[in-house]
């Protein structure tokens, strides 16, 4: 019943970016000639690049993945401040269950919520692709899911914490775009940029796409687990840290 | 008077955090060119070169883009989650004074915004033994804040149509990435300015464009005032 209540709580949101997501998608494979043609948004020199950069400059690198980042932001909004100002945390906190798995829920169904949309464009781009004769392999589409999920789960646990200990309804997703944007600046500095701890690099795979001996396929290097691991390491102590002010807020 | 007191009070943390946001990065901008310059740009440019490419065209750019777009959530659809719409609605004043009343916080907070950097960049420059044109500055100033308007706009009458919580926002992100995709279309842009290269001097600029997105963004929130008008709370 609670994983219940926060999807709810969250669907329209979700609704939203999937569709958004989706289109996005569909609207770079099916008007390819279009875009390519027209200028659209693809650096100069890549215009006349094979599918794979094409779709990488777009999606997986381009347009789509800063919009990805941006909703994901919106997709972390919970916690019981927010019902706290709906006057219904009353009514939450007399559920016979305890405040984690209140939290629990709606920690549980974003993931959900966020595994689905990384999908969104591993099923389509490949899926689309085929439909207009072209070919997209289904494993580089799944490596920069699997990117975008944990980058993803990154800025959703932010997004979450800072939803949880400030007050005001916009004034988390606010923190949370100021705090993204600091990071990319802090990770893009000279003696830190090596680390490569830049989200949207990591997401992107920037600087580290390399062709095939055939030059036809953009590909990217092996995932590193390592560092996935790190990042959700990192997303679970956000967590961790939601978890405990929420149990120790008094409503 | 008490309204845009009210307006303020409502928005006064988020505008708060952008102003801080903007003035620290315009600051960082400024004083750590050198390093933030390699972050810029590919290849060495001129000290106005790298300003215009980091702040008035690029990422401090698109940052008040995205923050003027949420200075414009509120309104009586948020009131009505809060369940404090019914006091609001009690006061002695019109539903079009409220709409006015947040319209115009919300235009004076964006308007402060864009000339942050404006002021800031060319009044720090000396301190770095670099100089950029207080004229220029400005202009750039006066752009973003009629850009800026128009894009809070956005958010303005996302709030009134989307009740959902956190919809709006989202909604608003989702039409304004729309808008930018839509404008640059071949053939839509003889007919939709696109408002970032207008923004960042790129696109036309003339009195003429600017006076027709400042009308654009009075009609749009004559549009949310009407709608307020006639919604049922």
């Amino acid at each position: 019943m609670l994983w219940w209540k926060a999807w709810r709580e969250s669907r329209v949101r979700f609704l939203l970016i999937a569709l958004t997501l989706s289109t996005l998608c569909a609207f770079a494979v099916l008007f390819e000639s279009y875009i390519r043609q027209h200028q659209l948004p693809i650096p100069l020199a890549m215009r006349k690049g094979a599918y794979t950069e094409y779709i990488y400059n777009l999606i997986f690198a381009g347009t789509a993945k800063g919009m990805f980042a941006i909703l994901v932001i919106f997709l972390g909004l919970g916690g019981l401040q927010r019902e706290r100002a709906h006057n219904t945390v009353g009514f939450t906190l007399a559920l016979p269950v305890s405040r984690l798995r209140v939290i629990g829920a709606q920690i549980a169904v974003g993931m959900i919520e966020l595994a689905t949309l990384v999908l969104i464009p591993t099923i389509l781009i490949p899926g689309l692709s085929t439909l207009m004769h072209r070919s997209y392999p289904l494993a580089l589409a799944l490596h920069f899911s699997v990117l975008w999920f944990f980058g993803g789960l990154i800025i959703f646990a932010t997004s979450f914490l800072l939803s949880v200990t400030t007050p005001g309804e916009y004034t988390a997703p606010v923190a949370c775009y100021l705090a993204l944007v600091g990071h990319t600046f802090v990770a893009a500095w000279r003696p830190l940029a090596p680390y490569r701890l830049h989200l949207m690099w990591i997401m992107g795979e920037f600087r580290s796409m390399g062709w095939d001996a055939a030059h036809n396929l953009l590909q990217p290097p092996p995932l590193s687990w390592l560092r996935m691991s790190v990042m959700a390491l990192v997303a679970s102590v956000l967590f961790s840290a939601a978890l405990r002010v929420t149990d120790r807020q008094d409503f | 008077m008490m309204l845009l007191y009210k307006a303020w009070l409502e928005s006064r943390v988020r505008f708060l955090l952008s102003f801080l946001a903007m003035a620290g990065l315009s600051v960082v901008f400024v004083f750590f060119n050198h390093d933030v310059r390699t972050v810029v740009t590919d290849h060495d440019v001129s000290y106005a070169e790298y300003i215009w490419n980091g702040i008035f065209k690029g990422q401090l750019r698109e940052i008040y883009v995205v923050l003027a777009l949420l200075l414009g959530m509120g309104g009586l659809d948020r009131e009505r989650a809060y369940g404090t719409t019914g006091y609001t609605l009690a006061l002695p004043v019109s539903r079009w004074r409220f709409i006015a009343s947040r319209g115009i916080a919300g235009v004076i907070e964006t308007a402060v915004l864009s000339f942050l950097p404006a002021t800031l960049v060319p009044a720090l420059s000396p301190f770095v033994h670099e100089f950029y044109s207080w004229g220029q500055a400005l202009q750039f100033g006066v752009l973003w804040t009629i850009g800026g308007v128009l894009i809070f706009t956005m958010g303005f009458l996302a709030s009134v149509l989307f009740s959902g919580e956190y919809s709006a926002a989202v909604a608003a992100m989702i039409l304004l990435f729309a808008y930018s995709i839509t404008a640059d279309l071949p053939g839509v842009e003889r007919y939709i300015v696109d408002i970032h290269d207008t923004m960042n001097g790129s696109g036309p600029h003339g009195f003429k464009t600017l006076a027709m997105i400042s009308l654009t963004a009075s009609a749009i929130i004559g549009l949310a005032g009407c709608i307020t008008t006639k919604k049922d709370y």
